[in-house]
């Protein structure tokens, strides 16, 4: 399931980026949306992978 | 001879139906695939349901299998209530899984390989949580995003990130049984053209191509088990995800 962790991870990054980029087009604040949003979702990608995690350890155990 | 393993996910217009504003709603083959593995789930199901013998047979017992797995695992995720939501889980599974499977089938089309067809289905299961979770709740569904127990002067930062990691969920939903489906079709692909390269080149290259050969047995043996996975996955978080919709609030 390490994939599955990767992808969260991936994902929050991502979106936090793209939110990023899409507040410094239309407010026109650039670099900073994105500088601010991108460190948010790194946060929100680690939660996820958190959140993830703990999912599966529930299910089968400590080893996952 | 066409060495292009991205040939295989492109999409071919049988018939152009109808135009908006220049947008074409034409007919393609993945619109046949589609049509296609949503007729074999719907013969299947109706097929084996057909005797509704006390003690099933075959097929019969394939589908009461599906559904009581797929049953399962919605009342293990989302509980008793979360059962409003069992046509919903039940027909994604079924779609992703029938479709992964068909694409591992020489010349045919992987319909879940296009990010496109994916993330379709990954925005109707967030619609679905958000949506229902609004109806159902009210403004009480934005206590989702309100984790108990933080400090007050970290809840801005909290709730923010808890925002953007709700946004990524279609993302990771989407992008997850995308990338399985692309990269696996085009390993077997490149392993594929290693052999057909190899043995071009005399003797020695076709002993030599029986390596890959065996690479592609193995890859079609794995493959199969990461269209069954992913099948698993996508149901899996589509239910764990719905749970927050029944019931938001940690």
């Amino acid at each position: 399931m390490a994939f599955r962790l990767g992808s969260e991870f991936v994902a929050g990054v991502l979106v936090g980026a793209l939110i990023g980029w899409g507040i410094d087009t239309v407010f026109d604040v650039a670099p900073w949306g994105m500088l601010v949003f991108t460190l948010v979702g790194f946060g929100a990608g680690v939660m996820n992978m958190l959140r993830a995690a703990g999912e599966t350890g529930k299910k089968s155990g400590p080893k996952a | 001879m066409n060495i292009d393993p991205i040939h295989q996910f492109e999409v071919q217009r049988y018939a152009d139906l109808l135009r908006v504003s220049g947008v074409s709603f034409s007919f393609t083959n993945a619109s046949a695939f589609m049509i296609g593995i949503v007729g074999a789930i719907f013969l299947f199901l109706t097929f084996a349901t057909r005797g509704r013998t006390l003690v099933p047979g075959r097929m019969q017992s394939v589908a009461e299998m599906s559904y009581e797995f797929i049953a399962k695992m919605v009342r293990d995720s989302a509980g008793n209530e979360g059962m409003v939501f069992f046509p919903l889980v039940f027909s994604l599974f079924m779609f992703v899984f029938v479709a992964n499977v068909i694409g591992l089938v020489p010349y045919t089309f992987t319909i879940t390989a296009h990010i496109i067809v994916t993330a379709a289905l990954a925005l109707l299961v967030i619609g679905t949580v958000v949506i229902y979770g609004f109806w159902r709740h009210g403004t009480h569904f934005l206590h989702l995003f309100v984790p108990s127990g933080v400090p007050s002067f970290l809840l801005p930062f909290v709730v923010l990130i808890e925002v953007v990691s709700f946004l990524s969920r279609p993302i990771s939903l989407s992008l997850r049984l995308f990338a399985n489906m692309l990269a696996g079709h085009i390993a077997l692909k490149v392993f594929a053209f290693f052999v057909v390269g190899l043995s071009s080149a005399g003797i020695a290259g076709m002993f030599g191509a029986t390596l890959p050969f065996f690479m592609i047995v193995a890859l079609t043996a794995l493959e199969l088990l990461v269209a069954v996975l992913q099948a698993y996955v996508f149901a899996v978080l589509t239910s764990i995800y719905l749970n927050d919709a029944v019931h938001p609030g940690h």
